[in-house]
C-alpha cells in the first residue's frame, strides 16, 4: 500500500485503513476468509511486520482461531463478507458470552447493492443477536481510528466488537493520516474454565454478565467520542452512521447532524436530546430501519413515514430527494443501450468444463465463484446458486427426491470445496447417494483477486506450505471414484461425466486447469477461422468465448465469425469442437 | 479551489481503469487536496463495464458523485462514455478513445451497439475530446497505456502542474514501464484540447 503514499498523507481505501488501524493498535493476528468487498484487508494485514496474518478454510474457522488468539491474550483482527458472519454466527455468538483477553475485532463487509454477492443482508442485526457493540467507519480515516478504538473498547468491555462496513466504505480511498505501531504483548493463556468453558452453568452466569456489559456499553455510548452532534440549522437534524454520513453532508451541507459511530448499543439520552433540539427529525440509513425503529421504539416522532426494509444502496441523489434538497436539473441516460455485464475470460477452464455439461444437458447445481457466470447466455448452465458449499447438498436433495442421479451434477471452485464442500459430500457418501460433484480446481480464489487457499499449497504471504490434495480429501470421506481431468478435453471430460452420471455410486471428477489470468503473460498460441474450411454452423459461438466475435451479416444464413488474435488465450476448446476443422492454431511469437 | 471536481473514468474490465483512477487521485493529493476516489471491484473485472469516481476540492464529502456532477468524464470506451455521458454537467467535458468495443456476450433481445454513437456523445456536451489513444499508446510503446494517453489529456483541463502528474506516474507505475507512460502521457496532453471531428 505504500504506493500511493506522498508524505505522511495517504490515501487508503477503507479496507487498507482498517489494516493499518490495527498495525498501529498493535494487533499481533489476523484472520480471514476472502469476500468482496472485505478481501484487501488481509492482504494489506499480511505485509506488516510483527503480525501473524493467514486465511483460514472458512469464516467460521477464522472466527475460532481469532478467539483463540485474543484467549492467549493477543490483539485480534477476524475480517469477512457480510455473508461470511452467517458462516461464523455460531462461534460469534457464543464468543460474546465469552469476551476476550487480548481485543478482538470482527469485521463484517456489507455489500448494499449486491456488487458482488448474493444477497444484500443488513449485518447490523448481528450487533443486536449477538449482543455486542457495533462500530461504523464512514470514511478511510475513520476506518483507521476506529479499529483503533475497537480494541480499546472490547479490552475495556471483555467483548468482541463488531466493525460493520459497507462497500462504498471498503472500496473508497479517502486521505488518511498515519501514525506509529504499539506493541501489545499477548498475555498468555490464562485458565479460567468460568469464563472460557461454556457449559451451562457457566453460560448461565456469562449472559448474566453479557447483559450488564450491554447496559454499561448504553451509558459509555452516552459519552462516547465516537458519537457527535454537529449542530447547525436547527429545522432539520438527521440521525445517520457510516457512509450515509457523507451523503446527507453532500445533500444537506447545513443540516445538523446526530452522527453515529457507535451504532448498537444506542446512546438514548443523546438522541433525545438531538431530538428535541430540532424541528424536524430524520433517520437515513442504508438497507434495514436498524436505527430508525430503535428512534421510534423511544417514542420519538419522525418527520418521515416508517421506512420498510429497504433494497439497493443509498446514493446523495435518493437522500438527496428524501432531505428535500434541492438539486441540480438531471439529464435522462442515454436509452437503448446494450449491457456489458461480466463474462469468463477467454480461455477460462470453467467455460471449457461447463461447455461440456451444456452438451450433456443436465441439471447443474452451482456454487459461489467465477463459475456462476455461466448462468448468463449462451451457456445458461446453472440452475441453482445459494451460498458457499450448497451446491453439492442440493444435488443431493434433488437426487433423494427425484429418485434419479443420472441428471445432475453438483459444481463447485476449489477454495469453496474446501470452504463448505468437504461435510455435503460426506452426506453423500454417508446417505448412500450416487451424486456426480465436480470440482473446478483452478488453483486459486480467482473471484476475489487470486487468493491462496489450502489446495494451492501456499499462504497468505506467499510461503510454501502443506497443500492439501483434494484427491485424498475425496477418497478420504469415502468416494471410491474419484478421477481428475484437464477440462479443456471437452470431449474427454463430456465422455467421463457421462460415466459418472451412470454409475450408482458418488463420484468426483476434478476438472484441473489453473486460472488463465495467472498465466497471462505466458500464452503462446491462438487460433484463427479458416474461411474457405468453415461451415458455418456457428458452433464456436455457443460457449460464449469473448474472444470469438460474430460477423454476420444481416440477413445471412450462414455464420461468419472471426477470433480476435489479441483477446484469444489458446485455449483450443473451439477447435476441439468445431466439426468441419475450420479452426486452426497458430503461434503467438514477438 | 472552492469547489469540488468531479471525475468519472469508466470502460471495460481489464483496460485499467483502476490504475487510471490511482493515477488521477495521486496527482491531486500531490497537490494538497480532499480527495474521495470510489470504485467497484470484484466480479465486474470479468469484462464488464467498470467505472471510478474521484472527487477533489478543500473539503469532499460523498465519495460517490451526484447525478448531473461530473466535471470530466474519461472513457477508455464510446459505448461506456454513452452510459455515462448524462452523469456529465452540461458544459462537462468528455475525453474519449476512439474505441468501439462490442459487449463480449449479447442477450437475446439485448439492443446492437448503437450506431453514430459519436453524435449522440455531442447531444451530450459540445465538450468531446475524441482521441485514438491506443493507437497513440502504440506510437508511445504499448498499446496498453491508452489510459495513460487519456489521462495526458485530461491533464490540460485540470489545475494541476505536470510535474505533480510525473510524481503521480512515479508514484503508480513499476519503473520498467515509466518511460513508455510519459510518452503516452505526452502524447495525450498534445491532444488535449483539440476538438477534432472523428
Amino acid at each position: 500500500m505504500s504506493k500511493k503514499t506522498i508524505d505522511y498523507l495517504v490515501l487508503l481505501s477503507g479496507d487498507e485503513a482498517i489494516a493499518w488501524g490495527a498495525f498501529e493498535a498493535g494487533v499481533r493476528f489476523a484472520s480471514a476468509y476472502p469476500g468482496t468487498p472485505s478481501t484487501e484487508i488481509l492482504e494489506a494485514i499480511v505485509e506488516c511486520p510483527g503480525v501473524h496474518a493467514q486465511w483460514s478454510p472458512n469464516e467460521k474457522v477464522a472466527l475460532e482461531v481469532g478467539l483463540g488468539a485474543s484467549l492467549a491474550g493477543a490483539r485480534t483482527l477476524v475480517s469477512m463478507k457480510h455473508v461470511g458472519l452467517n458462516v461464523a454466527s455460531d462461534p460469534l455468538v457464543t464468543a460474546s458470552y465469552v469476551g476476550v483477553r487480548g481485543g478482538l475485532v470482527i469485521v463484517t463487509a456489507d455489500d448494499p447493492g449486491m456488487f458482488s454477492s448474493q444477497n444484500e443482508q443488513d449485518n447490523r442485526h448481528y450487533a443486536q443477536l449477538a449482543k455486542i457493540p457495533m462500530l461504523e467507519p464512514s470514511d478511510s480515516q475513520e476506518a483507521k481510528d476506529f479499529t483503533a478504538a475497537a480494541f480499546e473498547l472490547s479490552e475495556q468491555f471483555d467483548t468482541p466488537v463488531l466493525l460493520r462496513i459497507t462497500t462504498r466504505v471498503a472500496h473508497s480511498n479517502t486521505v488518511v493520516e498515519l501514525g506509529n505501531r504499539v506493541e501489545y504483548e499477548p498475555s498468555g493463556f490464562v485458565c479460567e474454565p468460568a469464563k472460557t468453558v461454556m457449559v451451562p452453568g457457566h453460560a448461565r452466569r456469562r449472559h448474566e454478565l453479557v447483559e450488564i456489559r450491554m447496559r454499561e456499553l448504553a451509558t459509555y455510548a452516552e459519552s462516547c467520542s465516537l458519537n457527535r452532534m454537529e449542530m447547525s440549522d436547527l429545522r432539520i437534524g438527521v440521525i445517520t452512521s457510516g457512509v450515509s454520513y457523507y451523503y446527507v453532508k453532500e445533500a444537506r451541507p447545513r443540516a445538523s447532524v446526530l452522527k453515529l459511530g457507535l451504532t448498537y448499543p444506542l446512546p438514548e439520552r443523546l438522541i433525545r436530546e438531538f431530538a428535541a433540539s430540532v424541528e424536524k427529525l430524520y433517520v437515513v440509513e442504508e438497507l434495514d430501519p436498524f436505527l430508525e425503529s430503535q428512534v421510534r421504539a423511544m417514542g420519538l416522532a419522525l418527520a418521515h413515514e416508517p421506512a420498510p426494509p429497504k433494497n439497493g444502496e443509498l446514493t446523495p441523489d435518493l437522500v438527496a430527494s428524501f432531505l428535500g434538497a434541492r438539486r441540480r436539473r438531471t439529464r435522462p441516460p442515454a436509452s437503448g443501450l446494450p449491457p456489458r455485464p461480466p463474462v469468463l475470460c477467454p480461455g477460462c477452464g470453467h467455460r471449457a468444463l461447463l461447455t461440456a455439461l451444456k452438451r450433456l444437458k443436465v441439471f447443474v447445481s452451482g456454487d459461489i465463484g467465477c463459475y456462476t457466470l455461466g448462468v448468463q447466455p449462451p451457456l445458461r448452465t446453472m440452475d441453482t446458486c445459494i451460498c458457499m458449499g450448497a451446491s453439492i447438498g442440493v444435488a443431493h436433495g434433488v437426487e433423494k427426491a427425484t429418485g434419479r442421479s443420472d441428471n445432475i451434477v453438483g459444481v463447485i471452485g476449489d477454495s469453496t470445496f474446501v470452504h463448505s464442500g468437504i461435510t455435503p459430500l460426506i452426506d453423500v457418501v454417508y446417505n448412500k447417494g450416487s451424486t456426480t460433484v465436480i470440482i473446478l480446481d483452478n488453483e486459486t480464489v480467482a473471484m476475489t483477486g487470486h487468493q491462496e487457499h489450502p489446495a494451492t499449497g501456499k499462504t497468505a504471504n506467499g510461503k510454501t506450505t502443506n497443500r492439501l490434495s483434494l484427491e485424498d480429501v475425496c477418497r478420504g470421506v469415502g468416494v471410491r471414484d474419484v478421477s481428475v481431468v484437464d477440462p479443456y478435453e471437452v470431449k474427454k471430460t463430456q465422455k467421463l461425466i457421462a460415466e459418472a452420471l451412470e454409475r450408482q455410486e458418488p463420484s468426483v471428477i476434478i476438472a484441473r486447469r489453473r486460472c488463465v489470468l495467472l498465466d497471462r503473460g505466458r500464452i503462446r498460441r491462438s487460433y484463427q477461422v479458416e474461411a474457405d474450411r468453415c461451415v458455418g454452423c456457428g458452433q464456436c459461438l455457443s460457449h460464449g468465448c469473448p474472444a470469438i466475435v460474430d460477423r454476420t451479416p444481416k440477413g445471412a444464413r450462414k455464420k461468419r465469425v472471426e477470433i480476435v488474435g489479441e483477446l484469444c488465450a489458446g485455449c483450443g476448446v473451439c477447435a476441439e469442437l468445431c466439426p468441419a476443422g475450420a479452426i486452426t492454431e497458430v503461434s503467438k511469437s514477438g | 479551489m472552492g469547489r469540488a471536481t468531479n471525475i468519472s473514468i469508466a470502460g471495460v474490465g481489464g483496460q485499467g481503469i483502476i490504475l487510471a483512477g490511482d493515477i488521477i487521485s495521486s496527482a491531486a493529493l500531490v497537490m494538497g487536496y480532499d480527495i474521495k476516489k470510489n470504485e467497484v471491484h470484484g466480479m465486474a473485472q470479468r469484462g464488464g463495464a467498470v467505472v471510478s469516481e474521484i472527487r477533489f476540492g478543500k473539503r469532499i464529502y460523498s465519495p460517490l458523485i451526484p447525478d448531473g456532477e461530473v466535471d470530466i468524464l474519461v472513457a477508455l470506451e464510446l459505448l461506456e462514455a454513452l452510459r455515462h455521458a448524462h452523469r456529465m454537467k452540461p458544459d462537462g467535458i468528455l475525453i474519449a478513445n476512439e474505441l468501439r468495443l462490442a459487449p463480449a456476450v449479447r442477450p437475446p433481445g439485448a439492443p446492437e451497439y448503437p450506431v453514430n454513437i459519436v453524435d449522440r456523445l455531442r447531444s451530450f456536451t459540445k465538450n468531446a475530446v475524441i482521441i485514438p489513444a491506443a493507437r497513440l499508446a502504440e506510437k508511445a510503446g504499448n498499446a496498453r497505456a491508452a489510459n495513460t494517453v487519456l489521462i495526458g489529456a485530461l491533464s490540460r483541463h485540470i489545475d494541476i502542474p505536470k510535474q505533480a502528474w510525473k510524481n503521480a506516474l512515479e508514484a503508480c507505475l513499476r519503473p520498467s514501464l515509466l518511460e513508455v507512460n510519459f510518452t503516452a502521457f505526452e502524447l495525450g496532453r498534445r491532444r488535449g484540447k483539440r476538438r477534432n471531428r472523428s
